[in-house]
């Protein structure tokens, strides 16, 4: 039985992502062995499993175009490269703990994240969904306003370098995200974003994710 | 306990009755402005839709083809060389007994170990997987890092290399408040054999409580016998004790965004145990802040012994108690400058020396180790944020964007 998005925001992202996973295991596992398995390939910068079976594993969940139909996964295309970097290396760190990730980057060196960033870094993000709810729009339009998400996310929340890109980005991952931030679940966090979302509640959150998914700020 | 904290739940009164308004069709007149969160208060109008932000660290290792060497510039008779290298992230620096350099980091989540081995160096990383180890200190044998959450002691880690000995957790003995942001530590032992350890304002300006934010502290090597050293200190990442004095000197990062030129970030004495250094009210060399400083709020306040530049963020700081340089240099104090993100034209990313007066109360500061920022292109390669006196006199100077140590040495 698959959790209502609340129970997957109180258990955290990593967690959730893990069981629907664990739905999935089919997908799951042929994604563990295409990154655990390291053929003697070349093709990385370091001479690991090439890039493309990597993809092709990213792409099970991420999607083939870096744009997410998995729920509770975020969509990577379009995002800087230095955010995608950061992240790479805090999973891989075990920092930002995610058993779903886990797999994935045991191991990576420091080329073939850079090389994976700089492909999703250069995929089109998906055009924003247009249509929203106008009560939770504008809500989330006056929160991002007051918590000053466009000082760093830049004002149309397409990020920059460190700074992740909002626009566009599936609304029930941006929700995790912003409740795991609030919850200090997500590891390795920023400590700016740890310091604002304190003390928001779920339904600021909704609201801000609702509007953040419907912004199409360019890359 | 009082903390007005930046957060969004300061503007929810304002933004509930938006919503009711949303719901009701009509759209945004909000008095918004009223509720300007502590971090914005002050805010001048040029400032009011700034894209500033800190600048992106570096997270994956820097060849030491990559790092521009030639454009570091030092003084006459002086050198730089890369010393270790291939350590993203590398932060504050601490000596063990048998010539072991100890590194901290923060977004890694490592502790790093560099051997001499003569003309060259190696390094392991000792643990990893914490949040934000940047403090580092080595007393009788142990090492003591400080993450954000935790402490931990490593005993007779020297010995054991590269074997690393199971740390002794010293989190609760130290029981440090939770606080993550401005939460990641220096850390530095005084004469009188007490650790000191710095506790930042968790935000950018907010009122705190000042026995638990905003100060420094020095606990027995055990983490009993706490006790307050300085109070009103936003956020210092840097310190060291006056080798003839002992007094303890500090680094410390003023506001942000009251304007790009102020407040200036400072560089302490402390004469007394418990004094005030302003903050939030009062700061730098007086300047009031805009929310908490209320007329007299400078009054009792220790100024600093040196203005630093805006925004500059002075990290570590040692006094030069080496024979290599010249005489002039001797108990003079090298402060790494990380470098400002605060302000449109990048300032700092250098080692300033900050030599004192006749008295010992102040400093004039001049540059001393620069070439990493491009004032032209108004870009940087390269970020000092901590310095350390070698046994032969020599300087280390750890920088944090390229994962590197440099070794400046004079003649020879």
């Amino acid at each position: 039985m698959s959790p209502t998005a609340a129970e997957r925001r109180r258990r955290g992202p990593d967690r959730a992502i893990a069981s629907k996973r664990r739905a999935a295991a089919g997908v799951l596992a042929l994604a563990v062995l295409l990154a655990a398995a390291p053929p003697a390939g070349a093709g990385t910068p370091a001479g690991g499993p090439a890039l493309e079976e990597l993809l092709e594993g990213c792409a099970q969940c991420h999607g083939a175009d870096g744009n997410s139909v998995m729920p509770d996964v975020p969509s990577l295309a379009g995002q800087p490269a230095t955010f995608l970097e950061t992240q790479l290396i805090l999973f891989r760190e075990r920092l930002r703990r995610s058993e779903a990730m886990a797999p994935q980057v045991k191991g990576l060196d420091d080329p073939t994240v850079i090389a994976l960033a700089a492909h999703y870094a250069a995929l089109p993000p998906r055009a924003a969904p247009e249509a929203g709810d106008p009560a939770l729009l504008a809500l989330g339009r006056e929160l991002a306003k007051a918590g000053r998400c466009g000082t760093c996310h830049l004002r149309d929340f397409a990020g920059r370098q460190q700074i992740p890109r909002l626009a566009g980005q599936r609304e029930d991952y941006l929700a995790m995200a912003l409740a795991a931030y609030r919850d200090e679940s997500r590891g390795g966090a920023d400590t700016t974003m740890i310091d604002v979302m304190r003390g928001a509640t779920d339904a600021e959150i909704e609201a801000l994710a609702h509007f953040l998914a419907r912004q199409g700020g360019q890359p | 306990m009082h903390v007005n904290r930046t957060r969004l739940s300061w503007a929810r009164p304002a933004i509930a009755a938006t919503a009711l308004f949303a719901l009701l069709g009509a759209e945004g007149a909000l008095a918004q402005e009223k509720k300007v969160p502590g971090w914005a208060q002050g805010r001048p109008a040029e400032l009011e839709n700034s894209p500033l932000a800190p600048h992106p660290g570096k997270m994956t290792v820097t060849p030491p083809d990559q790092i521009p060497l030639d454009q570091i510039q030092l003084p006459p008779g002086f050198k730089a060389e890369i010393w270790a290298h291939g350590m993203p992230g590398a932060r504050m620096m601490t000596r063990g007994d048998k010539g072991t350099i100890f590194v901290g980091t923060r977004g890694i989540g490592r502790v790093y170990a560099v051997t001499d081995k003569g003309t060259t160096r190696e390094h392991q990383i000792v643990t990893e997987g914490h949040y934000q180890p940047n403090g580092v200190a080595f007393r009788d044998g142990s090492l003591y890092v400080a993450a954000i959450n935790q402490v931990m002691r490593f005993d007779g880690i020297e010995d054991t290399l590269p074997k690393v000995p199971a740390p002794v957790d010293l989190t609760n003995a130290f029981d440090l408040p939770p606080d993550k942001h401005h939460g990641w530590k220096f850390l530095a032992f005084g004469p009188d054999g007490k650790l000191y350890v710095p506790v930042g304002a968790p935000c950018n300006n907010c009122a705190v409580d000042a026995d638990v934010h905003a100060n420094i502290r020095r606990y027995n090597p055990d983490g009993s016998g706490k006790e307050i050293v300085a109070r009103g200190v936003r956020n210092s990442v840097g310190f060291d004790f006056h080798p003839k004095t002992g007094e303890l000197w500090f680094t410390d990062n003023d506001r942000d965004w009251m304007s790009e030129h102020g407040p200036d970030c400072e560089l302490n004495r402390v004469s007394k145990l418990g004094e005030n250094f302003g903050f939030p009210a009062c700061h730098a060399n007086g300047i009031l802040d805009p929310e908490f400083g209320k007329p007299g709020a400078c009054d009792g306040v220790t100024l600093p012994a040196a203005l630093m530049g805006p925004h500059t963020a002075p990290l570590g700081m040692r006094f030069y108690t080496g024979a290599m340089f010249p005489d002039e240099y001797k108990d003079q104090i090298f402060v790494a400058r990380r470098g400002s993100w605060n302000r449109t034209s990048n300032l700092g990313f250098d080692v300033v020396l900050a030599k004192l007066n006749s008295a010992g109360t102040s400093a004039s500061v001049s540059p001393f180790m620069t070439g990493f920022l491009d004032t032209g292109e108004n870009s940087f390669w390269g970020r000092p944020v901590d310095v350390l006196v070698m046994p032969d006199g020599a300087l280390l100077v750890a920088d944090e964007q390229n994962g590197a140590i440099y070794r400046v040495s004079y003649g020879g």
